[in-house]
């Protein structure tokens, strides 16, 4: 019955929400508030659950740990900007944030995602046995270096720099389509997940 | 004429969208699905790993991904399973837990041998994006604040007294839809301690992830709901990707029609509007 219950309801809802591509409603409005106010609570039920009930209550409280209070301090001063005498102190949540996400990225993120892309681009040119790699080394070199090239403004786009711009405007384009099209197919498997719900789970009209 | 062709009404195609969705769900034609090199390369990587070796799949996604990433995690585990591999999930995502939740469900019906605890664990989620990646490297437990998703003391569970550190992972197996996903791992996890890292991800991605398995940062990519469906025929348990890729490629085809005839009207027009 329980079961039964959810999966009219979710079917609902789902019918719902996918009347907003015919016209804006009521029922669409009243279907999008409700997942909006469900997963709010989902979201506060499972912090207090997994997040502050375990440090506050048990780490803090419970181990008697009171140096994880300073965080905690630090975090509440972001909440002092509601207050106008002294929303001055909630800066300093925001530099220290601030200080430590740029320190932080500097210091991680600087290998894996600059040197390491930059090196993955040294392709061989030439003497690579596999010529559909040879291909594709060359193409992906060329895309590299004239998508580069593309942004550099401080030169005029003419003559050789205006030729090879536009290479690496073409690639980009490419680029453009390639991510359209996997765009277009992550919605199309959005919507046919929920098509596959409701033919098989609601109206039970294809087998699983 | 050529001006209705170029301002097709939106609800028309939307319309004759849902319909041929729904004919390709009802009255499949069974288009074949032969698994790409992408996806062959991620089940050769999960299929090399010896027996006993500990996985971490990372669930890196909500309920909008599992169309696209719960065929794919779902497939992973029945390999898994089957070579008896043991697997650790959580995630950064908040539905992580009830994401490996869905996923595990599979287990008692299909694997009526492996034990919750023994052979795998859900810890779910914990707040803390890149940091949390590193509390698990130093102490599972500790990241995990002594619990499982399910509210259940860690030291209950005779798999997480072997697996104590991230860097015990055989393998990272991650399933993301967006940020936190892949960068938290390749910075954090995966690159600075040479483990494996196997990404599945939704099609939208798949761009955004190619210069990373380019640069051998992610040994291999199952791209999106086609690389799911891929997976389930590698696996030789056809489910929901199967069964949609015809929806799939049927509706790409009306989308490429409508984008012809709305380019055709576009240039029957262009120099009447001019």
């Amino acid at each position: 019955m329980e079961a039964t219950v959810g999966t009219w309801l979710q079917a609902l809802f789902t019918i719902l929400l996918i009347s907003i591509v015919f016209k804006d409603n009521p029922a669409y409005r009243f279907a999008e508030h409700t997942y909006v106010g469900l997963y709010a609570g989902y979201t506060v039920a499972l912090q207090y659950f997994n997040y502050i009930r375990p440090n506050v209550m048990d780490t803090v409280l419970a181990k008697k740990q009171y140096i994880f209070l300073i965080p905690i301090i630090i975090g509440l001063l972001m909440y002092t900007r509601y207050f106008k005498p002294i929303a001055w102190l909630a800066r300093y949540t925001i530099s220290f944030n601030l200080g430590i996400g740029t320190g932080y990225v500097l210091s991680k993120d600087m290998k894996p995602f600059f040197v390491d892309q930059i090196r993955a681009t040294f392709l061989p040119l030439w003497g690579v046995a596999d010529w559909w790699k040879l291909v594709s080394n060359w193409i992906f070199v060329i895309g590299v270096v004239t998508s580069l090239i593309y942004f550099l403004f401080t030169l005029q786009k003419k003559g050789v720099q205006g030729h090879v711009s536009m290479v690496g405007r073409i690639v980009m384009m490419v680029a453009f389509g390639a991510a359209f099209g996997n765009t277009v197919m992550a919605r199309v498997a959005l919507f046919l997940g929920r098509m596959q719900f409701l033919l098989i789970d609601w109206l039970k009209i294809v087998k699983a | 004429m050529w001006e209705k062709l170029a301002n097709i009404d939106r609800r028309w195609i939307y319309g004759l969208m849902i319909f041929v969705i729904a004919l390709a769900l009802i009255k499949p034609v069974g288009l074949a699905i032969v698994p790409s090199d992408a996806t062959k390369a991620a089940y050769d990587a999960i299929a090399a790993l010896p027996s006993g070796s500990i996985v971490w799949l990372g669930c890196e996604f909500s309920s909008g991904g599992i169309t696209e990433l719960m065929p794919a995690l779902k497939s992973i585990i029945r390999q898994g399973f089957r070579k008896d591999l043991r697997f650790v999930a959580a995630g950064m995502w908040e539905m992580a837990g009830d994401m490996a939740d869905q996923a595990f469900s599979l287990v008692p019906a299909e694997f009526p041998d492996k034990k919750y605890g023994v052979d795998y664990v859900n810890l779910g989620w914990r707040s803390g994006g890149d940091v949390l990646l590193q509390k698990y490297l130093t102490s599972v437990s500790d990241a995990a604040q002594g619990r499982d998703h399910y509210q259940a003391s860690l030291d209950t569970l005779p798999l997480m007294s072997e697996f104590t550190s991230l860097k015990q992972a055989a393998m990272c197996v991650i399933f993301c839809t967006g940020t936190p996903g892949e960068t938290a791992y390749i910075a954090h996890v995966t690159g600075p301690n040479n483990i494996p890292l196997v990404e599945s991800c939704i099609s939208v991605s798949v761009p955004g992830i190619m210069p990373y398995v380019q640069a051998g940062q992610v040994k291999a990519l199952i791209p999106g709901m086609k690389g799911a469906a891929e997976y389930e025929v590698l696996v030789e348990m056809p489910g929901p990707a199967v069964a949609g890729m015809d929806a799939q490629s049927f509706s790409h085809a009306l989308i490429i029609l409508f984008m012809i005839l709305g380019n055709i009207g576009y240039y029957a027009t262009r120099g009447k509007k001019a």
